[in-house]
């Protein structure tokens, strides 16, 4: 029933699209009439018509796409750029007329000189070493090896999708054009050492001037040395520099230790030499005044009684003397003064004495 | 009914095909990385280097695209000589884009043609630039110089071919294998001689310095010497002023006393002393009786 009338309503329209276009030309008017008839007679016809609109709604809707957050899409019309779209659900008119490119804006892209960052086994990602990029010749006619990492991002989209052929390949290219001109005015002491950040920022600047020139749309975000070493067939006789300068100043350091230990000794010899005399100088003085003091008082008692001080004094102190002395006494009228006969005196009794 | 239908879909199809081959031979897109040119069997009608919707007379046109973006040639590593007959390896690459695609199509009519002639200037004028400079003008200072003289006069050659030159670059400038090893020898010695002269250097600091304190402390010495020496003077001339001024009273009782001093420090316990019997000690030990002091005894 609901079939009937549906058709009913179908034929209806129809017929007074027919009065309508009559004048439109006959082919039409065939079509129009013919091919509901041909769609219900054959299920073939029916399964075309699916498949063409399909087709459509496909070519209608790849259009849609999606430019994520950081990125730009780029809009052609008949290969001319219209516009640039933001983050967010995008939608363009259908190939051939229109067509858009997401480029992503934010994202640090990575170029790496001298080495490559591999993935071993889905581990962590381990350092190939490519010799022919990293040698290089230095001002000083030396060779370095050497590691650079260059970071950097798309700042014009448009330029980037179309003014060069290649452009990351051009990064890479002219990465090495920089570098090597810069190393080939360093010398290899400076590259490794102080001239380093040097290097880099005159690397960077050349590189970005060549990318400009270039057109790319790159920007340098930074550029790294990751590692200016001499190459391998010559990094004994740089690591023997590295221990000879090491030895220069043990060498050094040494001296200064023994000198360290030499002058505070001396200056502490001198100050005991000094401090020695000093109390020399002291004692002498206190010594002869004691002296002085001692002999003025002697003197004033002696003066009082000479005669009998001095016997007293001199008995005094010969008897002090010879108490402990070995004595020997001679007549000299016995011996005629000669004392020779007596010799050796030592051997003979301490306490025998010799009388006549 | 059947073959009507069948004639019909056929038809249509026929109809869709011949259109669609007509529009593309009428209508066709010149993106922005490209250019083109219109010939008329083979005589040349315009340029497009516009991007946009264009069209053309169909079947009796043609349609011929050319790269509009920066392009590059890489040409393989190559040996040159340099002034001072050093030779080396030297890797460059030429940048250039098609900027009239006529003249490029009579020319090198596409790019593997523009490549080979483009490879072949480019080589030529860095033999004859590279072999006017020496290896260490290649290698440092005159590197940029030199690749834009390269790049002057093959831009002026190449220019007939509808290219621009933007660029000559040596990217890689390295010495035969062969040299290498003995570079590297060399970079050995000049090792060695710096890490000698490294230690001849701490060696000489190290004298220096030990020289330094070896002299510091000898004078340090020295000094105490001199004011201890001048010190012991002043005590010593200080006593003896002394000892003047209070023996000065009786030189005589002072020499009495000095010497009777003197005989108790040196005749010490386990001295040996030889005595004649007529000495003044001995004076009472023959008889008490009193004698006079100054009359020795017979």
């Amino acid at each position: 029933m609901n079939l009937g009338s549906s058709e009913k309503r179908a034929v209806k329209r129809y017929k007074n699209r027919k009065d309508l276009e009559l004048k439109g030309g006959t082919k039409v008017i065939i079509q129009r009439v013919k091919l509901p008839r041909i769609l219900r007679i054959w299920g073939r016809g029916k399964i075309i018509g699916i498949a063409v609109g399909i087709v459509v709604v496909i070519w209608l809707l790849a259009p849609i796409y999606i430019v994520g957050p950081g990125e730009v899409g780029v809009v052609r019309q008949f290969g001319r750029e219209v516009r640039q779209t933001s983050p967010g659900l995008n939608y363009h008119i259908p190939w051939p007329i229109q067509r858009a490119d997401v480029v992503n804006m934010a994202q640090i892209r990575r170029a790496e000189i001298g080495f490559r960052t591999v993935e071993v086994q889905g581990k962590q990602s381990a350092h190939e070493r490519v010799l022919a990029e990293a040698l290089m010749l230095t001002g000083d006619e030396n060779i370095a090896d050497i590691q650079v990492l260059v970071q950097y991002r798309v700042k014009d989209a448009s330029q980037f999708l179309f003014k060069v052929r290649e452009p990351e390949k051009a990064l890479w290219s002219a990465t090495e054009v920089a570098l090597r001109g810069v190393i080939g005015k360093n010398t290899i002491d400076d590259a490794m050492t102080v001239g380093r950040p040097l290097v880099e920022a005159d690397t960077l600047l050349f590189l970005q001037r060549l990318l400009d020139d270039y057109q790319t749309g790159l920007h340098v975000v930074e550029l790294k040395l990751l590692v200016v070493d001499p190459p391998d067939a010559v990094k004994d006789a740089f690591h023997e520099v590295v221990r000879a300068l090491e030895d220069k100043e043990r060498l050094v350091r040494e001296a200064e230790g023994y000198a360290a230990d030499l002058v505070p000794k001396a200056r502490g010899d001198a100050e005991k030499e000094i401090k020695a005399a000093e109390a020399y100088m002291k004692e002498r003085g206190l010594r002869a005044e004691g002296d002085a003091a001692k002999f003025l008082e002697v003197l004033e008692e002696y003066l009082k009684a000479p005669v009998v001080t001095r016997e007293r004094l001199y008995l005094e102190t010969i008897e002090r003397v010879l108490a402990d002395v070995e004595k020997f006494i001679i007549d000299p009228q016995v011996s005629g003064g000669n004392l020779l006969q007596f010799l050796p005196l030592t051997g003979i009794e301490p306490k025998e004495e010799v009388k006549e | 009914m059947k073959t009507k239908v069948i004639a019909i879909i056929i038809g249509t199809v026929v109809v869709v095909i011949v259109a669609l081959i007509v529009l593309n031979q009428t209508v066709f897109t010149v993106d922005v990385t490209k250019q083109a040119i219109i010939t008329q069997f083979g005589e040349y009608i315009r340029t497009i280097d516009e991007p946009g919707l264009n069209f053309k007379i169909p079947f009796i046109q043609a349609v011929n695209f050319f790269e509009k973006r920066i392009l590059v040639s890489d040409a393989p590593p190559a040996e040159y000589l340099t002034l001072d007959k050093k030779r080396l390896v030297i890797d460059s690459y030429t940048r250039w884009r098609i900027i009239n695609p006529l003249q490029f199509y009579k020319t090198v009519r596409n790019e593997l043609g523009a490549l080979a002639r483009l490879d072949g200037i480019v080589f030529s004028e860095l033999r004859t630039e590279l072999a006017a400079h020496t290896f260490k003008e290649i290698i440092g200072a005159q590197r940029e110089p030199i690749m834009e003289t390269v790049a002057q006069r093959s831009s002026v050659i190449v220019s007939e071919f509808g290219i621009e030159l933007i660029d000559v670059r040596i990217r890689r400038a390295d010495l035969p294998s062969e040299v290498q090893d003995s570079v590297y020898a060399r970079m050995v010695a000049e090792r060695d001689r710096i890490a000698k002269l490294y230690r001849a250097e701490g060696e000489e600091k190290a004298r220096i310095i030990r020289a330094e304190a070896d002299k510091e402390a000898v004078i340090i010495l020295a000094d105490a010497y001199k004011v201890s020496k001048t010190l012991r003077g002043e005590g010593d001339a200080a006593a003896t002023e002394i000892y003047a001024k209070a023996f000065e009273k009786d030189p005589e009782f002072y020499s009495f006393l000095r010497s009777l001093e003197a005989y108790e420090k040196f005749l010490l316990k386990g001295t040996t002393l030889v005595l004649g019997s007529d000495s003044e000690l001995f004076k009472y030990l023959e008889g008490p009786e009193a004698e006079e002091p100054d009359k020795p005894k017979e």
